[in-house]
């Protein structure tokens, strides 16, 4: 972090274009990319190791869960179906926590997150290679959506206050924003997709429907939308709300800045003004709040993906949960935490882009 | 259309305003005319309250929602000869007419200008809002201004305005004011956020440019000194009304409303700052209920018994020098026991 901000231009001595450039760009490497970088790799081996042993705590081990499993199924004994599973996995329930930990971090410095317990052979990695574009599709597809949509109704309230608009667009806002996302999902499933029959749920399973071949042709991307729209519907109408509302009072106190009053004394037109002078700087703050709203969408994912059985990484976790498959936990939270820092990263260096007060020292 | 003067830029006839509040009606402009010379300074001096930014808003049509102009007419002269009702322009003629006929420096904007855009992204807006988008001709005449205004013009020109100083800025808003070569700019309290030594570069700086482009100034300034360094026009507003208007030598040693009499007789001779508009006996008047006949009468040393009943109006007594008051003669008298 640069501790002074820019000099005011009158205290500074004359240098070149190129130099001040160059000069800018070594103090932003110097002091930027690195804190965020450490910054990040600690965030993700803190929550890593965090929910390592949460894992761990959790009631049963994978053995004990695909042991109870065969007992009711197979009326086995205990000891028989114990030795069956126990050979087929490659976990030692007996070895200390520390150590399994050690053995994880050890190999994780090494980029291998390991196989799973539950399916020996299959390598985590690849399971999240598989699972983890959806999911970011489905949950960047519903924020941007909800993002632009959200600037757009905020700015029109804050334009039209005290209008029939607005007053209804704000009720509408503190209404959906009021009901928590996996009870909108159940609501979907149930009153559209049960009572008024749009869509069959169970059609939807998955992310594609079998037939189709995977590539740029219609019937996949098709698809692939069809099946990823209810998640993606689910996901704007939780968090719109609170776009609306945010970018509305971000609006209404942009409004009453000096600049906005002096560019329509300057004649400009209003298509410029509500764009380059009003939006752009109510968006500003909205732009923080997107880095949080990025991890808790990611989060209630996993819910939104199990009720609309939506083959994403949450609908993964949740069957590694269910047999308590511990090396794909820890490889889907990696990833999820991994996921979380850098769209964080992102819109910090968006929001740079965006505000040129924070460009240099990197804070607001 | 009213017919103008040849030498007349703007003219304001008989312009009422109200603010619509919870209380009443505040009655912010009250019956005020007005002419304003090709080239000529006007300053509008006056307690705070009294109603010289809600005058000068109403030439752009820059008012507040609650106000209204309840009667009048701004004529303004382009240099076609042309006339124009301000007032009747249409959405677009206004947006026209605003900075590339009249430039308005607002009273108090710290942040006149947008923090997210370059300064030379602001210029060019300005410019092509008008129909002028050769960013490279609309950088040279910035840049021009810009060293007329005393900046370092290449650095300011591609500066962020956060990397401006406050009176750097204030400078950058006057070059920005005459890009598109108005006829009128209004500056309201031009310098009252600034230090002193700040405020007289900005003086001298407007004095400069003024000799150099030739364009009106309606300058409101509640800084005696620098009002009448600025201006050749002076005229006192008082609740809302024009109460004297005259040459500036006339206004300053000849002033005829007891009410400017005693503005002045409150400035120190010498050359200093001093808030001086506040010195003057009792309240400034409440503009929802004002008082009757003479509104000045409350506070008037010169009072006599007619004041709290009948108006005076502006009478012309030394050719532009125009006075309203039953008691002239009394403040001349005074004077020349003064001296
Ligand atoms: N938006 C408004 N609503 C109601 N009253 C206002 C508003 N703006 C100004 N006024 C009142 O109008 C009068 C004149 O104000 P103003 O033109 O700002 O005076 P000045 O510029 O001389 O200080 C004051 O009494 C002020 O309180
Ligand atoms: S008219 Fe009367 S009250 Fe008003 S200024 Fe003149 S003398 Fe004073
Ligand atoms: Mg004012």
């Amino acid at each position: 972090m640069v501790s002074q901000t820019s000099p005011m231009l009158e205290d500074a001595k004359p240098e070149s274009a190129t130099e001040r450039i160059i000069e800018r760009a070594m103090k932003i490497y110097q002091n930027y990319i690195l804190r965020v970088l450490l910054q990040a790799v600690l965030t993700v081996w803190a929550v890593t190791s965090f929910t390592f042993i949460l894992i761990r705590l959790m009631p049963g081990n994978p053995i004990d869960v695909l042991v109870e499993q065969i007992l009711v199924q197979e009326g086995i004994s205990y000891e028989e179906a114990y030795a069956r599973v126990a050979s087929s996995f490659q976990f030692d329930p007996d070895a200390s926590t520390l150590d399994q930990y050690l053995d994880w971090l050890g190999d994780l410095i090494r980029f291998d997150l390991g196989e799973s317990i539950t399916s020996p052979g299959t390598k985590v990695i690849d399971e999240i290679a598989r699972f983890l574009p959806w999911t970011v599709f489905a949950v960047g597809a519903g924020l941007l959506i909800s993002f632009i949509l959200g600037i757009v109704l905020g700015m029109a309230m804050a334009y039209y206050r005290n209008s029939p608009l607005d007053h209804l667009l704000s009720l509408f806002a503190s209404f959906i924003t009021g009901i928590p996302n996996y009870i909108w999902g159940l609501l979907i499933v149930i009153i559209l997709g049960i009572q008024f029959g749009l869509f069959n749920v169970g059609q939807l399973r998955g992310t594609y429907a079998s037939d189709v071949e995977i590539g740029f042709n219609y019937p996949f991307i098709s698809s692939a939308l069809a099946h990823a729209a209810l998640p993606i519907i689910t996901y704007v109408i939780s968090t719109l709300g609170g776009w609306m509302l945010n970018m509305k009072s971000s609006t209404m106190s942009v409004l009453n800045e000096d600049y906005v009053n002096v560019a329509e004394a300057r004649g400009l037109r209003d298509s410029r003004i509500i764009s380059a002078y009003v939006g752009r700087n109510a968006m500003l703050p909205l732009f923080t709040q997107l880095t949080i709203s990025i991890g808790f969408v990611l989060g209630s994912g996993v819910v939104i993906e199990e009720i609309f059985v939506y083959w994403g990484l949450g609908h993964y976790l949740f069957a590694s949960i269910t047999t308590r498959d511990y090396t794909s936990m820890q490889g889907v939270f990696l990833i999820l935490t991994m996921t979380v820092v850098m769209a964080n990263v992102l819109a910090d260096l968006g929001y740079g882009l965006l505000d040129p007060r924070v460009r240099v020292s990197g804070e607001k | 259309m009213g017919k103008m003067k040849d030498d007349v830029v703007l003219q304001v006839d008989d312009l009422s305003i109200v603010y619509h509040t919870i209380r009443g009606d505040v009655k912010a402009t009250n019956n005020v005319s007005f002419e304003l010379r090709k080239g000529e300074a006007m300053a509008l001096i006056g307690e705070s309250g009294s109603g010289k930014t809600t005058i000068s808003l109403s030439l752009i049509r820059k008012l507040p929602k609650n106000a209204e102009v309840t009667q009048g007419q701004v004529l303004y002269q382009r240099e076609n000869g042309e006339v124009q009702d301000i007032l009747q322009l249409s959405n677009r003629q206004l947006r026209e007419f605003r900075w590339q006929d009249c430039a308005m420096v607002f009273q108090g904007a710290q942040n006149a200008f947008n923090p997210v855009l370059k300064v030379s992204k602001q210029f060019e807006d300005t410019a092509r809002a008008h129909g002028w988008s050769d960013k490279k001709a609309v950088r040279q005449r910035s840049l021009e201004l810009l060293k007329l205004v005393r900046l370092d013009p290449e650095r300011v020109y591609d500066a962020y305005p956060h990397e401006l100083s406050g009176g750097m800025k204030q400078r950058t808003l006057l070059a920005l004011s005459v890009l598109l070569s108005p006829q009128i700019v209004i500056l309201d309290e031009p310098t009252t956020a600034l230090d002193i030594l700040t405020q007289r570069a900005i003086i001298d700086v407007l004095n400069d440019m003024q000799e150099k482009l030739n364009f009106s100034i309606i300058f409101i300034s509640h800084d005696l000194s620098l009002a009448a360094e600025m201006a050749d026009v002076v005229a006192t507003v008082y609740a809302g009304e024009i109460i004297e208007i005259g040459p500036v030598n006339d206004m300053f040693y000849e002033s005829l409303h007891p009410y400017t009499f005693g503005l002045l007789a409150a400035v120190p001779k010498l050359d200093h700052e001093q808030d001086v508009l506040t010195s003057i006996k009792g309240t400034p008047p409440n503009l929802i209920n004002p008082p009757s006949g003479c509104k000045f009468h409350p506070r008037c040393r010169f009072v006599l018994d007619r004041c709290n009943v009948d108006v005076p109006a502006l009478t012309e007594d030394l050719g532009s020098h125009l006075a309203a008051c039953w008691n002239k003669e009394a403040v001349v008298e005074a004077r020349k026991e003064q001296v």
